[in-house]
């Protein structure tokens, strides 16, 4: 086993969701801490935070982010993050989690680099380990 | 003089037959050529044997009557008649008695059969070919059209003419050429005639012509050069087909596929959403089977509890609200009906009085310079009362919230325009998702997303359109087009 993920990141407006995620990583303990944004904009005004101060141990290991979001939606979020990602030296994997089954969601999320995989809701207990694991031995 | 067998010879070549009648005993004998073309006469009597078997039963009784005029009285005939050949099938000949100059000689008339099939084919496929395009014409309303451009005359068929309505002695004028074409079609007419007057280039389009009356129509324009021996061009000739019905046909359908085109789009991005919105929920459910199915004790069980209740609750509204859009739409079958702005609005604001006391909102209207419209009563007090709400939900945080609402004409055009003084939105950044389906701008907990969607498609389902300024901080502008 590499090490282990030290900070996980939630960008989702769906509360239920993001409780029950949060108890997920709770019971399997798949991460020593959590970041939630209820949208694109509050965690992107973290990140330009970060970028300032170049704090980067607050930085996640990995992103959890749902495309249909108030505000600023996950796309947007992509594209403004894309801008300011080069800036920090950290590895951060990021997966696009929705439950939008419209493969034209999927095609343009797939042609985002820095996206690992596009996720469907409900992702399984299992599912989630294994992205878990994946990052850890990366 | 020639002999009877060079005479004879002759009269074959040109496939002309004859008959010797005696006069006075009135036999007839065959020539030789009239034989070989409707064989021997079976019988002793080769008059009754022609009348009976060769000649073509239409015409007996005439061919009866003219005989017997030569025979009594000498008197010249000619009759185009049907004989049955050899082969069984009748051909055209001409019968008519050689002219008895030798006055001498009376006891002998000679009668001519010439074979004039080919003639007269050639007549009837005149006839019939002419007649077949006459109809054609009539039928297809093809007119057609000559312009003599050395001459600067134009001439018209009568077909041509009737599709313009003019009487048949109307007579164009060459100078008043153009204003036979709608006018927005100079440009393209002038240009078209031009490059075949000049390049011989042929032209076939679509135009608007107008009446002799100024009533509007379509037609198809093709035109040829018309080259004289030296290769110039000395005209321009061609037909007009009278397209109207097609076209405005057409027209309509492009019209109605466009409708379509939009309703469909509408509702796969109405399929789209309402799948994405419950799946939200249902992998929510899932989700919590699978941490019930991992929960060790009675209480972590329990503490998931409150998440069904809350999936359950969230389910609902989102049905409900599925199920509101649906109604709304489905409005459509409700017909028209002259409704005053001033009555709609004091129809909603009698239903949001208490939204509008709790945030001491101030609503003005000016309907004077348009009082009433004529639209389903349901849509517009619908859309009267979103963007209400609308403005009110999203006043600035430090002022009162203000609506101004007036509606115009403008153009022949009737307007609504409902203005606030809320905290606004950029534009920039939203306009084109603004009347999407779930889409909300603000962290306001009263947002659900859908209110614009079904003021866009209230609006849209009559005919009109719906437009956005915004300024942040300022307040926001709707327009809507009926």
């Amino acid at each position: 086993m590499g090490q282990k993920v030290e900070l996980a990141c939630i960008i989702d407006d769906d509360k239920i969701y993001v409780n029950l995620v949060r108890k997920i990583i709770e019971i399997k303990k798949l991460s020593e801490n959590l970041l939630i944004f209820k949208n694109g904009k509050e965690a992107l005004d973290y990140f330009q935070l970060i970028m300032g101060n170049m704090t980067e141990d607050k930085l996640p290991d990995i992103i959890f982010l749902d495309l249909n979001m108030p505000v600023m939606d996950g796309w947007e979020f992509l594209s403004e993050f894309i801008k300011i990602k080069n800036n920090f030296e950290k590895k951060i994997t990021l997966y696009v989690v929705s439950s939008s089954i419209d493969p034209r969601d999927l095609e343009r999320a797939k042609s985002f680099n820095m996206v690992t995989d596009y996720l469907i809701k409900p992702i399984e207990l299992k599912k989630f380990e294994k992205i878990f694991e994946k990052n850890n031995a990366a | 003089m020639l002999n009877d067998l060079q005479l004879n010879s002759i009269l074959e070549d040109f496939d002309i037959a004859y008959w010797k009648v005696n006069l006075f005993s009135k036999k007839l004998s065959w020539s030789d050529h009239f034989s070989a073309l409707v064989g021997k006469p079976g019988t002793n009597e080769p008059f009754e044997y022609f009348l009976k078997e060769i000649l073509h039963p239409d015409y007996r009784y005439d061919f009866r009557l003219y005989f017997d005029k030569l025979t009594s009285q000498n008197e010249p005939f000619s009759l185009e008649l049907k004989l049955k050949l050899n082969n069984g099938k009748y051909r055209w000949f001409e019968c008519r008695n050689l002219k008895n100059k030798d006055h001498s000689n009376r006891e002998t008339a000679v009668l001519l059969f010439v074979n004039i099939h080919q003639a007269k084919r050639d007549q009837y496929t005149i006839e019939e070919n002419f007649f077949y395009y006459h109809e054609t014409a009539e039928m297809t309303s093809t007119g057609g059209w000559y312009v003599d451009t050395l001459h600067k005359n134009i001439y018209w068929d009568n077909v041509t003419k009737k599709i313009v309505n003019c009487p048949i002695d109307y007579q164009p004028a060459y100078e008043e050429r153009l204003k036979f074409y709608a006018p927005e079609h100079h440009q393209r007419v002038l240009s078209s005639f031009e490059k075949c007057e000049k390049y011989g280039i042929p032209f076939k389009i679509e135009l608007k012509m107008l009446s002799l009356h100024n009533k509007e129509f379509w037609v198809r324009a093709t035109g040829k050069p018309v080259y004289n021996e030296e290769q110039e061009i000395i005209g321009i000739r061609g037909v007009y087909q009278d397209i109207d019905e097609n076209k405005t046909n057409e027209l309509n359908l492009q019209n109605s596929l466009d409708i379509i085109a939009t309703q469909n789009s509408r509702l796969f991005n109405f399929a789209h959403v309402v799948s994405h919105h419950l799946r939200s929920h249902s992998s929510n459910l899932s989700l919590i089977v699978e941490l019930l199915k991992e929960a060790k004790t009675e209480a972590d069980k329990l503490e998931l509890l409150p998440n069904v209740v809350d999936i359950a609750d969230n389910l609902d509204t989102a049905i409900s609200q599925l199920n509101e859009i649906v109604n709304k739409q489905s409005l459509l079958s409700k017909n028209r009906r002259i409704i005053k702005f001033e009555d709609a609005l004091s129809g909603v604001m009698a239903s949001t009085s208490s939204l509008i006391n709790r945030e001491n909102a101030k609503i003005v209207a000016e309907f004077n310079a348009l009082e009433e419209i004529s639209y389903i009563s349901e849509y517009l007090e619908s859309i009267l009362l979103n963007l209400i709400t609308n403005a009110i939900k999203y006043k600035h945080p430090g002022r009162k919230p203000v609506i101004y609402i007036q509606t115009y004409i403008e153009n022949d055009k009737e307007y609504l325009e409902i203005s606030d003084n809320g905290m606004g939105i950029d534009l920039d950044q939203y306009g084109d998702k603004m009347f999407g389906m779930y889409k909300t701008f603000h962290s306001n907990p009263e947002a659900k997303g859908i209110g614009l969607f079904i003021t866009k498609n209230q609006v849209e389902t009559l005919g009109g359109s719906i437009s956005v300024t915004s300024t942040v901080d300022v307040g926001t502008t709707f327009k809507i087009k009926f």
